[in-house]
């Protein structure tokens, strides 16, 4: 793969990644169709290596991606009390050798022994004093004006089910209800209490935040309506009007087949984006998401993960992407692979699609 | 006497606990085990199944009423062995090497127990080799491999050769299923069928049986 410019000595464009960002969430039609990234740590350093690149910059700007640079306060606390090896929620994680590269997957579970809720009480909770929001700040400052900035991930259930076990935490929304709801409050509570205090520091500067949970699966919602409307919706509303009050725009993530729950997130969470509509699931054609939901929603993603980007050819990409300008026209599109590129992925279908959505994305 | 509706229905509600208490109060009245999986717990898990076909249960659904059911199996199986009564058929099951994920492949296994299949559960990051050796050791009329990422699918081809080399392959039927997995990629590796769900491994478990 030749080495290729990234702009280094350019001036930017006359519109900004984050201008251009920021007319997509204002409901304006934008000179060309933005840009986003989100791959693996091997993939990225595949790319750098065989862009010549050494930085995320000179990667985004090499690929002319619109990249969101997230910006998190640090966290004051190394580990979880008494447990050098857990992270400030007692999690443990191990890394998983698949051949080609390493995952990282949890390797506890510290609520699953726990039977009731006054169990909860007596767990070390994180709290949002334990982070540095002074060296945020300065964090803040060294982000180019020409990049978006995210602050905050909410992803509560997600976390849930690392704390307490996949299949227990599922049950329990059946079995235990209060028990769950429980858990989940306590960290509702730890992550708004986060936001709050960082949203107030970045007033201005951070643009979007990241709500989330994995609502789908591969042919179908994980769980029912009702549980999602019981168990996640009230939260992520108040999250979500949190980050409005700040002027802050939501970005949501959920995996899979979710046609069905796209009007409650729209409704009651008040999303304004949507990522990374997995296409391939059922209900989740383009066609039909646009007709429905076009004029409400930004859809973020729509470059196939699962088969195109890594068992297709470098034309079946470029194709992708054409589709996806022509099927996404009449709506508002950001141009991105479903969820993070992996090493079975080429460099050359990577940069086939950054160069297609380059060339033929102008509007 | 025992109220098999009320089994039927703790299964179908995944309540394990009444699921159990049935099962013991069937048992000590002297009702067949074999009666009781064919005639009550097969019929109730097929019902699960369906639900999850229709939308009208979901994965906590399906994983409360397996509890249930595994309850009510549990005091069932030694009795069942105790008689030589044999399974439906004998499944090995595991999630491909490389790859730690389980809940699809426990539903999967779950549902094929519910079934009146017998599972053998590998469990996750299961090499070539273990799968070759379970189904030869347990002699097994399927395989059936798991993968949920992109990443780790690929060991399942060589699951089916090592299968192929053994001399295994046509003997013991080999299904897939994980996320990324297509029934394309079932054709490309030479695997005898894929399932998009649990409730659909069933029945394709059921079909390549009677095949």
């Amino acid at each position: 793969m030749a080495r290729r410019s990234n702009n280094k000595t350019n001036h930017p464009p006359a519109v900004t990644p984050r201008e251009r960002w920021l007319a997509l969430f204002a409901g304006e039609r934008t000179d060309r169709i933005p840009t986003d990234y989100w791959a693996t740590d091997e993939v990225t350093r595949r790319l750098f290596r065989d862009l010549g690149c050494t930085t995320i910059e000179e990667l985004y700007s090499a690929l002319h991606i619109d990249g969101i640079i997230p910006v998190e306060p640090p966290r004051t606390l190394a580990h979880f009390p008494g447990d050098p090896q857990a992270d400030l929620w007692g999690l443990r994680r191990t890394s998983i050798d698949y051949g080609g590269g390493v995952y990282e997957e949890f390797a506890n579970h510290p609520l699953a022994h726990m039977t009731c809720i006054e169990e909860l009480d007596g767990y070390a909770w994180p709290s949002a004093d334990d982070h540095d929001y002074e060296a945020y700040r300065a964090m803040l400052s060294q982000v180019p004006a020409h990049r978006l900035v995210r602050s905050c991930s909410f992803e509560p259930y997600l976390l849930y089910c690392a704390l307490r076990g996949l299949e227990l935490a599922m049950m329990d929304l059946i079995a235990e209800p209060e028990f769950a709801m429980a858990a989940l409050k306590r960290i509702f509570d730890y992550h708004y209490d986060l936001a709050e205090r960082t949203f107030a520091i970045g007033k201005g500067r951070v643009d979007v935040t990241y709500v989330a949970e994995d609502l789908g699966g591969q042919t179908a919602l994980l769980m029912s309506l009702p549980q999602i409307r019981k168990f996640f919706l009230p939260n992520q509303k108040k999250m979500a009007d949190l980050a409005r009050s700040f002027g802050i725009h939501v970005f949501y993530h959920t995996d899979g087949a979710v046609r069905n729950v796209i009007p409650d997130l729209l409704n009651v969470t008040g999303i304004e984006l949507l990522n990374p509509i997995q296409w391939r699931c059922p209900g989740m054609d383009r066609e039909g998401l646009v007709r429905d939901f076009g004029s409400k929603v930004i859809f973020h993603g729509a470059m196939d993960n699962q088969q195109t980007l890594p068992f297709g050819s470098a034309a079946d990409v470029h194709q992708e992407v054409l589709d996806n300008i022509e099927i996404f026209r009449s709506a508002r599109w950001v141009c991105a692979p479903c969820h993070n590129l992996q090493p079975v992925t080429s460099t050359e279908k990577i940069v086939t699609m950054y160069d297609t959505i380059h060339k033929y994305g102008i509007q | 006497m025992a109220d098999l509706q009320k089994l039927y229905d703790a299964i179908l509600n995944g309540n394990f606990k009444a699921a159990r208490e049935v099962t013991q109060q069937a048992l000590s009245e002297g009702i067949d085990p074999s009666a009781l999986v064919h005639d009550t717990m097969i019929p109730a898990m097929n019902e699960v199944g369906r639900r999850y076909e229709a939308n009208e249960y979901f994965v906590p659904e399906l994983l409360i009423a397996a509890r249930a059911m595994k309850a009510s199996l549990e005091l069932i199986r030694p009795l069942l062995a105790e008689k030589g009564t044999e399974p439906v058929g004998r499944v090995v099951i595991g999630t491909v090497q490389g790859d730690l994920h389980d809940i699809g492949k426990n539903l999967v296994a779950a549902m094929l127990e519910g079934a009146g299949f017998e599972v053998v559960d590998l469990g996750v990051d299961v090499s070539p080799e273990k799968f070759v050796a379970a189904a030869r050791e347990k002699n097994a009329s399927i395989v059936a491999l798991s993968a949920l990422l992109t990443t780790t699918m690929h060991a399942m081809k060589a699951v089916v050769e090592n299968l192929n080399t053994a001399g295994l392959h046509g003997k013991v039927k080999i299904i897939i299923g994980g996320a990324p997995v297509t029934q394309k990629y079932a054709d490309e590796i030479g695997a005898d069928g894929y399932s998009s769900n649990a409730n659909a491994a069933v029945a394709l478990a059921r079909k390549l049986l009677a095949a």
